[in-house]
């Protein structure tokens, strides 16, 4: 059964045929970053037009390197939100307006199920039950997944998302955007002892909270007198704030990942998410699996941070089980799983 | 134009729900500060007015408006990540702003030329780590005494 995936939810176009929900034929995302860069962030405009500009070229590239054509496909797969509506709508406008000249089955995804399927897409992939941990610029939330369909929220962010309060430090910090790669860079020589930055670990439920950590860091910048003139000093001091700020946010990560492991009995760990591209990250996690007898499943960075393969495979499911999406189809920017 | 001083997260949230419970359909709320004053915070209040729960209340930086189906409905809108005015056109911001739902705005000066004359202003400001001065002005002033 072949799919195509279309994925608009954020700053990339991206579009995917996979094979039965397991196997990527193609895969293609215009990787909009070095537009992003000059801006410091996610600019909405951009992100709109480029779409709008991007969207025919990277499915018809999907589909050439595929070598399968529109008649060929058994569904198309679209991700109808959480994410900027401006984005999402065009990739639902354009995903409606294919299916229904085609006359080609249309899937709603949520892009939060589509991450979860994304760790189905790479050998070896977990069997159920297992805890998804979701690790993104838009999103940090932890489920039980117990098949397709069946996903229990354990937990979320109350306030800044993982990724987000990277991406704010770094700001704060005077470096670029994405925040995560510029920071994890500069924890690899820093001390992450150095600064014991306020952990939120909300013991009473599986929820985060990040925001509290960066008013934590902006805090200990303006108390220490710091400047933006940080990165161009020779001292270690900001190698120091990025490592203690990275050990702040995947202690947390970590630890409540395992409170759950210990909670829900289960034996397997997916993390994924744009954030599951962090080295230490990465590392932190395996260590603690193995300590738990936990396996921990990482898809590679592609299919971590934001695809188009990861929405087919998800959109396989529900095509399976005739789950078949209106043409009245509407994006959300806010969408709970 | 009231001031308040807030000691804490919940003592934030508190202003911010009295306020909620002030406001009208229409009502346009900008709050402006910097990065960790207490924001969000104040939104998980004001919001908590109109039945949101508070955990529902999030960071709108990623997705800039997120609306809710409350009653009235209820815009939360962040421009933390908008650069230029044709970017307010590109993500909807007037049709936010047309009257049919309470509409708060983190970050509103980079909306300001575009804020209706009656809309209601918060400033918040370090006075420290954890005290937060709470400036409201604009319309109903007379019932904001006991926030």
């Amino acid at each position: 059964m072949l799919i195509l995936g279309i994925d608009t939810s954020c700053d990339d176009t991206s579009a995917s045929v996979v094979e039965d929900g397991t196997k990527i034929i193609s895969n293609i995302i215009s990787n909009q970053t070095e537009i992003h860069k000059k801006y410091g962030g996610i600019v909405p405009e951009l992100a709109s037009r480029r779409h709008i500009e991007m969207i025919w070229p990277v499915v018809d590239e999907a589909l050439n390197v595929a070598k399968v054509n529109l008649e060929d496909l058994s569904g198309i797969a679209v991700c109808y939100g959480p994410g900027l509506i401006g984005s999402l709508l065009v990739g639902c406008s354009f995903t409606k307006a294919i299916c229904y000249s085609k006359r080609i089955p249309l899937v709603a995804v949520n892009h939060l199920e589509g991450h979860i399927f994304s760790s189905f897409l790479e050998e070896p992939s977990p069997s159920f039950p297992f805890l998804s941990l979701i690790v993104s610029g838009g999103h940090t939330c932890l489920y039980r997944v117990d098949g397709s369909g069946k996903y229990r929220e354990l937990g979320r962010t109350r306030d800044d998302a993982a990724g987000e309060a990277y991406d704010k430090v770094s700001k704060l910090l005077g470096l670029g955007y994405p925040g995560g790669p510029a920071i994890d860079k500069l924890a690899q020589d820093g001390n992450p002892d150095a600064i014991n930055f306020p952990r939120a670990y909300l013991p009473e439920s599986f929820d985060f909270s990040f925001s509290g950590l960066k008013t934590a860091v902006l805090n200990y910048l303006k108390t220490a007198g710091v400047n933006s003139e940080l990165q161009t000093s020779n001292s270690k001091l900001i190698n120091d704030i990025a490592a203690s700020f990275q050990a702040a946010v995947i202690d947390v990560l970590v630890r409540k990942t395992e409170w759950a492991i210990k909670k829900e009995r289960v034996k397997q760990v997916v993390l994924t998410g744009g954030v599951a591209a962090n080295s230490e990250l990465r590392q932190k996690m395996r260590e603690m699996g193995k300590e738990r007898e936990v396996e921990i499943f990482i898809p590679p960075v592609s299919l971590c941070t934001d695809n188009a393969a990861m929405i087919a495979a998800a959109g396989y499911h529900h095509l399976k089980a005739g789950d078949i999406a209106g043409l009245d189809l509407n994006p959300k920017a806010y969408l709970l799983l | 134009m009231k001031k308040y001083i807030s000691n804490s997260p919940d003592e934030t949230k508190d202003i911010g729900f009295r306020l909620g419970k002030l406001l009208r359909i229409g009502d346009v709320v900008a709050l402006y500060g910097q990065l960790g004053s207490g924001k969000t915070t104040m939104v998980k209040g004001i919001a908590n007015a109109f039945g949101i729960e508070e955990r529902e209340i999030v960071s709108a930086s990623f997705t800039i408006i997120t609306e809710y189906d409350s009653t009235p409905p209820f815009s939360h809108i962040d421009l933390y990540r908008i650069e230029k005015d044709s970017e307010l056109d590109e993500i909807g911001f007037w049709e936010q702003l047309k009257g049919d739902d309470i509409s708060v705005i983190e970050w509103a000066e980079k909306a300001e030329r575009w804020l209706p004359d009656d809309v209601i202003k918060v400033r918040l400001r370090f006075t420290n780590n954890t005290v937060r001065e709470i400036i409201i002005e604009g319309k109903n002033e007379k019932n904001w005494d006991n926030l």
